[in-house]
Order: C-alpha cells, then sequence, then structure tokens
C-alpha cells in the first residue's frame, strides 16, 4: 500500500530529520512509529501524507509516486488519509459537530446527508451527547476523540495519529488507542507515532526511528494476541 | 452524473456564500465601516457622473435651438428676399426664420449703442439685411450641405454657423468626464487595496481554519470562496450606499432649486441617474469588491501552504 524507497528529508540548516528510510505498509495494518523527540516520528507522517516533500527518494502510494504529485491534486490525496495531531487542530469556534461536519463539507456533501455520518462518528468516539458543546469546554481526552471523530467521519482508508496521546493520562490514553484497534479491526490502515508502544495484547508492526534512521530490528516486530 | 457534480458544485458557492455571509455579519460594525468607506468612495466619481449627465442634457437641449445666421449682399431687392425665405422655409432642416432688416437692425444698434448718426462718424447704415434661422438638427453633415446649398442662392454674401460655443461646452464636458474617468481609476485602485487589506487581514483571522482545512484537504479555491463572497458583500453594500447618497443629493439639490426659484428666475433641477446606471454603479462596486478579495486572499491563502 505504502512504499518508501531510499527517502531523505533535509530541513534548511543541513538537519537530516529522515535518513535512507525503506519501508512498506500493508493494506489494514496497525504500525506504530516509535522514537525519542526529534528522531523524525513526526517527518515521516508528514511525509505519508503529502503535508511535505522528501528532499529525495520515492515514495508510493497504491502505485502512485508521491513525489511526483503535482500540487493542485495534494488536496485530493489528503482526503484518502484520516489525520489527528497531537495539539488536536480543532476550531474553538465552532462546535463539535461543526467540527466534525468540516472534512464533508469540503467533499460538497449536503447538510442532511452529512448529519447522519457526523452523528455516527461523534456516536463511535462517545461524544454524540455533546455534539452541540464547544471543544474548549471538553477535556483533553474528549478533544483528541473528537479529533479522532473527524479524522474518521470521511471514512478515509488510512488513520495517521501523530503521538495522539501525548499529554494524556494514562486511562484517557487507553481510551483513545482502544478506538485506534477498533479501526484497524474493521480494516483501517493505522499508523500512529509514539513514544512508547502499547501494553494490549494486539498485533501491530513497529518502526523505530534512532536520529532520523529507521533502526534494522523495526521490521515486523508481531506481539501475540 | 454530471448532474449530481453541478449540484455539488452549486451546494458549495451555497455554503462559502452562507460563510461569507455569516463573516461579514459576525463583525458588523467592521462591515459596516467598508460599506461606508466604499460607498463614499464610489460618491466622488458617480457625483460627477451626476453633474455631466445633467450638463449634458441641458447641452443637448441647447443644441437643438443652434441658430445659423445668413447675411445678405448690401443691394439685394425685395423680389430676392422673399425668394431666399421661401427657399427657407423649404428646408426641412429649419425650425424657425428671423428676418431682421437693414434699417431696423442699424436701429437697434443706434440705440443700444446710444450713437447719434452724426455724431458717430458712419455716414450710412453699415449693417446688412439678414436671416436668423433656428435648426431643428446637430446633424454636422447636413448643416454643411444646407450652408452650401444656399450659399450658391443669389443674394447671400456670409452664412455664420452659430454654434461654436456649443462646440466648446461638449469640449469641457468631454475634458471634465476624461478627468473623472481618471479619478475613477484611481479611487477603484484606492478600494481594490483598502478591500483587499481587510480580506487580508481576515484570512489572518480565520488562520487556524485555513491552516486545518488545508490539512485535512480543502483545494485553495474551497478556501478562498467565503472570503471572494465577503468581498462581494462589501462591494454590494457600497454600492447601495453610492446610489443612495445620490439620491440624497439630487433630492436635496432639488429642494434647495425649489426654493431659488424666485431669485434665479429660472428652475434649476438636478436629474436622478437612469436605473440602469444605478445598477452599473452597484454591480461594478460588487466587482470592485470580488476582485480585491480574489487578489488578496489568493496571496494570502498560499502563504499558508502547509506543503513544503
Amino acid at each position: 500500500m505504502i512504499n518508501f524507497e531510499q527517502v531523505f528529508k533535509r530541513y534548511p540548516g543541513n538537519l537530516d530529520a529522515l535518513q535512507n528510510i525503506n519501508l512498506k505498509i500493508i493494506s489494514g495494518e496497525l504500525i506504530f512509529v516509535t522514537g525519542s523527540s526529534g528522531a523524525g516520528k513526526s517527518t515521516l507522517l508528514k511525509i505519508i501524507s503529502s503535508v511535505e516533500k522528501p528532499t529525495s527518494g520515492s515514495i508510493f502510494f497504491e502505485n502512485q509516486n508521491l513525489t511526483q504529485i503535482k500540487n493542485k491534486d495534494i488536496p485530493f490525496l489528503r482526503r484518502r488519509f484520516g489525520m489527528i495531531f497531537q495539539d488536536h487542530k480543532l476550531l474553538y469556534d465552532r462546535n463539535c459537530f461543526e467540527n466534525v461536519t468540516l472534512p464533508l463539507s469540503i467533499n460538497s456533501m449536503t447538510k442532511h446527508d452529512s448529519s447522519r455520518r457526523v452523528r455516527a462518528a461523534l456516536d463511535k468516539v462517545g461524544l454524540l451527547k455533546k455534539e452541540k458543546m464547544m471543544p474548549i469546554s471538553l477535556s483533553g481526552g474528549e478533544q483528541q476523540r473528537l479529533a479522532i471523530a473527524r479524522a474518521i467521519v470521511s471514512r478515509p482508508s488510512i488513520l495517521i495519529a501523530d503521538e495522539p496521546t501525548a499529554n494524556l493520562d494514562r486511562e484517557y490514553a487507553d481510551e483513545i488507542m482502544n478506538i485506534f484497534f477498533s479501526f484497524q479491526q474493521v480494516g483501517v490502515t493505522v499508523i500512529i507515532s509514539t513514544h512508547e508502544l502499547p501494553s494490549s495484547p494486539i498485533k501491530y508492526n513497529h518502526f523505530h526511528l534512532n536520529g532520523g534512521h529507521l533502526d534494522a530490528s523495526s521490521d515486523y516486530v508481531q506481539l501475540p494476541l | 452524473m454530471r448532474l449530481a457534480i453541478m449540484f455539488n458544485y452549486l451546494y458549495n458557492h451555497f455554503q462559502a456564500f452562507i460563510r461569507g455571509s455569516q463573516r461579514v455579519a459576525s463583525n458588523i460594525n467592521a462591515s459596516l465601516m467598508m460599506f461606508i468607506v466604499i460607498g463614499i468612495t464610489l460618491c466622488l466619481p458617480c457625483a460627477g457622473l451626476l453633474l455631466i449627465e445633467n450638463a449634458g442634457q441641458i447641452s443637448h437641449n441647447i443644441e437643438h435651438e443652434a441658430e445659423i445666421s445668413i447675411f445678405l449682399k448690401k443691394k439685394v431687392d425685395k423680389d430676392q428676399i422673399d425668394f431666399i425665405n421661401l427657399a427657407l422655409k423649404k428646408s426641412s432642416l429649419v425650425k424657425k426664420i428671423h428676418f431682421e432688416a437693414k434699417l431696423i437692425a442699424w436701429d437697434k444698434l443706434q440705440a443700444k449703442l446710444n450713437l447719434q448718426p452724426i455724431g458717430s462718424g458712419i455716414s450710412e447704415n453699415p449693417l446688412p439685411d439678414a436671416f436668423f434661422v433656428s435648426l431643428n438638427t446637430l446633424n454636422s453633415v447636413q448643416i454643411k450641405e444646407m450652408i452650401q446649398n444656399l450659399k450658391i442662392i443669389e443674394g447671400i454674401d456670409n452664412i455664420v454657423i452659430d454654434g461654436s460655443w456649443i462646440k466648446k461646452l461638449r469640449s469641457i464636458l468631454y475634458l471634465i468626464k476624461l478627468s473623472i474617468g481618471f479619478l475613477g481609476a484611481l479611487l477603484i485602485i484606492v478600494l481594490i487595496v483598502v478591500i483587499g487589506n481587510t480580506v487580508r487581514l481576515q484570512t489572518l483571522t480565520y488562520k487556524d481554519e485555513i491552516e486545518v482545512s488545508k490539512l485535512i484537504g480543502a483545494t485553495n479555491n474551497f478556501i478562498q470562496r467565503p472570503f471572494m463572497y465577503t468581498g462581494l458583500i462589501y462591494g454590494l453594500g457600497g454600492g447601495l450606499i453610492t446610489v443612495g447618497i445620490l439620491k440624497l443629493i439630487t433630492v436635496t439639490f432639488n429642494k434647495v432649486g425649489d426654493r431659488l426659484e424666485n431669485i434665479l428666475g429660472t428652475l434649476v433641477t438636478l436629474k436622478g441617474l437612469p436605473i440602469e446606471y444605478n445598477a452599473f454603479i452597484i454591480m461594478g462596486a460588487m466587482f470592485i469588491g470580488w476582485l480585491a478579495s480574489y487578489i488578496a486572499a489568493r496571496n494570502s491563502i498560499k502563504k499558508f501552504e502547509v506543503n513544503k
């Protein structure tokens, strides 16, 4: 599904965020990308979702070379990913329902059609009863769940979450992780960057980044169910 | 399928219009200020246009009363004068004929200048018989043709067209129109800068929304649309204010004109601009608003590019 071939990313100031990354992600997998701060986890996820372009190398997504994609096609590519950010990136002047509607309005879906989908997404993350509330009145965990609802409302085939449980206590973090696991179980490819691997007995693949390099031991670490 | 795409596209615009309207309404004080700025700025060239249109109307009316003066030779008998009179009456271009006999004209001149025939040193009447003819056309080709035909008639010495001052008036009006055109163009540029700057500041206010929208797959056109509708609404509001101010000017001027009728001895009225002019002003203002917001939003949104 996603193939990285000798991918490098260098930021201005000769900072090599990623060096010679080769990896393969298969459809329906649950992937954890780990590493210390500055290891290149966020950069990797940004490159997958075409938020950033690599300095060199090739990335193939469903046989399409993302390094050659035209700027005008990038928005349409991004619509195929559900993205969750560490800082949620919610719109604080809109209520929960309106936040979740945003991807659907970008897809020109009518209010009538989108309402059912939005409520289903909010229900999935346990926020249906809070649809009229403003994000600022939600707890950190709830805000992250709202961000997940926004990411899944357009039913993407890939979910990309950049440190979704950072700044959350253990209980909330487990809650969020369980939501991701439930999506993976229905066939969605889930890519999560995190500092630590889950303790739950679940099958996943693991890529560990160290100073922009992918550790050799990263390939296909699988825990028993 | 095509119908569905069309529907989606229109629905998208409808949503953008609603968002644009909400942005105008959510900051109503600033929006009203913007309406007033556009309204007053556009009012300056439009008020000039109003005056020019009225002045043009007056000159047009005067032009229809343009005259030619036909001076006869010194020794022309009465039969020849009657013949010329008949020829003029037959012409379809002639509206009114007035014959001024040289003796009467001489008496009038003397009375006017208070001259005594002996004291003035002029022994004989220097004035010729003359026809003063009002024309019902402005067509210079027709008038020239008529003069050519008249000149070959026996007894006619000289023909003078008394319309040169109209040409001068028209030239002055043309120059004023040109100046108003330049002033208008400059003010339109000012408006584009002012509206553009306001829309640019709005894009900064909605920076988070723009960035999030980009991250989840919104195209630049999608993000830009509400800003363009905001510009369009600014233009509409400004255009309506301009039309309102022009109406106010007309009504006020005519009320004062009524009061001054006794003093001036004539009724001076200002005619309002025709409805198509008003529609043009409003649509022009909307176009300026749209253009300014298009330029500003496009440049601003590009700067928020998340893809590097």
